[in-house]
């Protein structure tokens, strides 16, 4: 077991276990966030399993874990907006916290990497993950107020 | 010990299915279902099932949730057209 893997594991463990804890109890705004947050508290998991494994393939995972999850959080935010009207969820600093940790991690997959195509690949993801991080968390604290259908 | 990383994946997944079942109403459990998906992905890509866990990705994560909720919508407007109509 190498240090990749055992990163993994305790940040797959704790980043998880929170994320599903916050999903599964409290009032619906505060699970909705919770569901935002699982997304980028596990993709940067999936990015360190794959350079544990040694199997830089294994980063498509997280490239599409980083393009679908703020789609997933966006369903959501659009579906329950009648829900959410008057009990906006915001968490700014758990937020920005989870887009630190990305930025740690895809910036310590890309030392480890070394100038390639595939540290190219790697920003692209960190940068995916982090912009859609924070544009779900704006959506669902009503950032976007002008788009509104029926 | 590099079975570690399996074991706590399996537990988040029998964690994130028990509380997709226990919970009552069916936006919250969309909720936790989507986090399921998120969870399983990990499983399939942690047992070296890296295929798997793609579909499961674009499955669990956004299309379960979407459709779930669109059903459940879809049944709320009704019955608010219906007790409009009484």
């Amino acid at each position: 077991m190498n240090g990749w893997l055992l990163a993994a594991t305790v940040e797959l463990g704790g980043a998880g276990a929170a994320a599903l804890w916050g999903t599964a109890t409290g009032p619906l705004p505060r699970r909705v966030m919770a569901q935002n947050l699982a997304t980028s508290a596990v993709c940067p998991a999936l990015l360190l399993l794959a350079q544990g494994y040694g199997r830089p393939s294994y980063v498509d995972l997280a490239l599409l874990m980083a393009l679908l999850g703020p789609v997933g959080t966006l369903v959501f935010a659009r579906l329950l907006a009648d829900e959410l009207l008057d009990d906006r969820p915001r968490a700014w600093t758990l937020t920005w916290a989870a887009a630190g940790l990305s930025a740690a991690v895809v910036v310590a997959v890309c030392v480890a990497t070394g100038p390639s195509r595939a540290m190219v690949k790697l920003l692209l993801i960190g940068a995916l993950l982090i912009g859609g991080n924070v544009i779900a968390s704006r959506a669902l604290a009503g950032g976007f107020r002008g788009v509104r259908g029926a | 010990m590099a079975d570690a990383v399996i074991v706590v994946a399996l537990l988040l997944v029998a964690a994130s299915a028990t509380a997709a079942v226990a919970q009552r109403e069916p936006a919250r459990q969309a909720l936790v279902l989507s986090v399921l998906g998120v969870v399983l992905a990990v499983l399939f890509t942690v047992l070296q099932a890296p295929d798997v866990g793609l579909s499961q990705l674009a499955v669990g994560s956004a299309l379960t949730p979407l459709l779930i909720m669109l059903s459940v919508r879809k049944v709320r407007r009704q019955a608010r057209a219906k007790d409009r109509a009484r």
